[in-house]
């Protein structure tokens, strides 16, 4: 699993980023790891401590890196001159948002994406603000994978019709979703009467769909295990994606 | 020459008392373009740097880049990477025998000039301390023939008249670059101190 380094001038600000995250990421977490302020109240960044953070959450399927604002960009750059070169290779510092992005993040190395993907996920970090908000999506990041409309036809696929829980598909349950979706050989598509599908797999996609208290959710799933994902998503809407 | 541990130390001495003296002036320049931080977290840095035992020491390039580790896990702000990085490249440039000419000292500036841009990826006119260390380490290259003491005078010089050109400039890096036209008028704080750890080179070693 990916792990997650934060990276900030604000220990308390780091701290509090990642227990937000964290609450959205419902079961198995990947490890995340904090470099933040000098000490509980001073701010800064300390590319030593950076170095450990990253020696710490760091698996050979890498390590994503998230930053702040100016010097935190720089001690990050400067612990990859401390860790191990072999480590270093695997990791990546990543200008996606802090918030937005990590949880994103979590929620996508939680289902077990690789590190591009995981990256993927937290750059578009903003979309759903921004789509809800009505402002442009931000232009693709030059090196990560950005978020691919989906087919126009699906081909052979099951349909299945659920209803979002009395909450509305707030972020939990999305990610619970996301998660649930990523571990079947199966291409998953949720749509509502008001909004085109989205690919399931991505939490992102998924908050764009605004879905409120009790929408339909159109389902369609193509592939390999795609009855196997059915049965799991609606097993899942029989327990009100866990909000019941 | 032979530039050892004890001899970096009152380099490093010098430094510290300089920003010591100057930390009130260089936090009012970072409070008028920054975030009013540069000088109490480089007196932060310093002082930490003279707690280090100098004697445990066997060469001033061991002694180097465990002041760039220390500054790097100080400082706090940008000029904790950035000194921290001039430091561990010019300890790495140094040899750990002690022997050196102007030109390895020159050398070892360079990579330390190297580092700083490398790390902080400004440019001469973008309004950092590269403005002042960039010619600075130009005019000790050229100075060079002429020995340790007149080469290190002359990047002195040279480093302060890029500090004093940053005054008219727009800043283009850090916090500052948010004020754009504002930031002009006010000379860089990171261009002032690092154009202090010259003026101390230049007092200190010239054995």
């Amino acid at each position: 699993m990916v792990g997650i380094v934060v990276v900030s001038h604000s220990r308390g600000l780091a701290e509090a980023a990642v227990a937000l995250a964290l609450a959205m990421v419902p079961g198995t977490r990947p490890a995340v790891a904090v470099a933040a302020g000098l000490d509980e109240t001073a701010l800064g960044t300390d590319a030593a401590a950076v170095a450990g953070a990253i020696a710490a959450v760091d698996s050979p399927d890498g390590v994503l890196v998230f930053v702040d604002l100016g010097s935190a960009v720089l001690s990050a750059e400067l612990a990859l001159e401390f860790v191990d070169p072999d480590v270093a290779a695997r990791v990546r510092i990543t200008p996606a948002p802090l918030v937005e992005g990590l949880v994103a993040a979590l929620v996508t190395a939680a289902g077990g994406a690789d590190r591009a993907a995981v990256e993927a996920a937290a750059l578009a970090g903003l979309r759903p603000k921004q789509e809800h908000l009505s402002l442009p999506a931000p232009p693709t990041a030059p090196n990560g994978p950005q978020v691919v409309p989906p087919p126009a036809d699906p081909g052979v696929a099951l349909h299945l019709d659920l209803m979002a829980p009395p909450l509305g598909l707030h972020l939990r349950p999305l990610a619970l979703i996301a998660q649930t979706v990523s571990h079947f050989d199966a291409d998953v598509l949720i749509g509502t009467d008001a909004h085109a599908p989205v690919h399931a797999g991505s939490v992102i996609e998924l908050q764009t769909l605004e879905a409120g208290p009790g929408a339909a959710l159109h389902v369609t799933a193509g592939g390999r295990q795609a009855r196997s994902a059915l049965a799991a998503l609606a097993e899942l809407a029989d327990r009100d994606f866990g909000e019941g | 020459m032979v530039l050892t541990a004890p001899s970096a130390a009152a380099w490093l001495a010098s430094f510290a008392a300089i920003v010591h003296a100057n930390v009130d002036y260089l936090t009012e320049l970072d409070s008028a373009i920054g975030d009013a931080d540069h000088g109490v977290n480089l007196e932060r840095g310093m002082t930490a740097v003279l707690g280090l035992d100098a004697t445990a020491f066997d060469s001033a390039s061991a002694l180097l880049k465990k002041v760039g580790m220390t500054l790097v896990s100080t400082v706090g702000g940008a000029a904790g990477p950035l000194f921290g990085t001039f430091f561990l490249r010019v300890g790495a440039a140094l040899p750990a025998d002690g022997e050196v000419t102007a030109a390895v000292v020159g050398d070892a500036l360079q990579a330390g000039l190297d580092g700083i841009v490398q790390r902080g990826k400004a440019e001469v006119g973008d309004k950092t301390m590269v403005d002042a260390l960039a010619p600075a380490v130009a005019a000790f290259r050229a100075a060079e023939p002429d020995g340790l003491a007149a080469a290190l005078a002359a990047a002195a010089r040279a480093g302060a008249a890029g500090r004093d050109s940053t005054v008219p400039l727009v800043a283009r890096k850090g916090r500052a670059s948010y004020l754009g036209e504002r930031s002009v008028g006010h000379q860089d704080p990171g261009a002032t101190s690092i154009t202090m750890l010259l003026d101390a080179a230049a007092t200190t070693l010239v054995a």
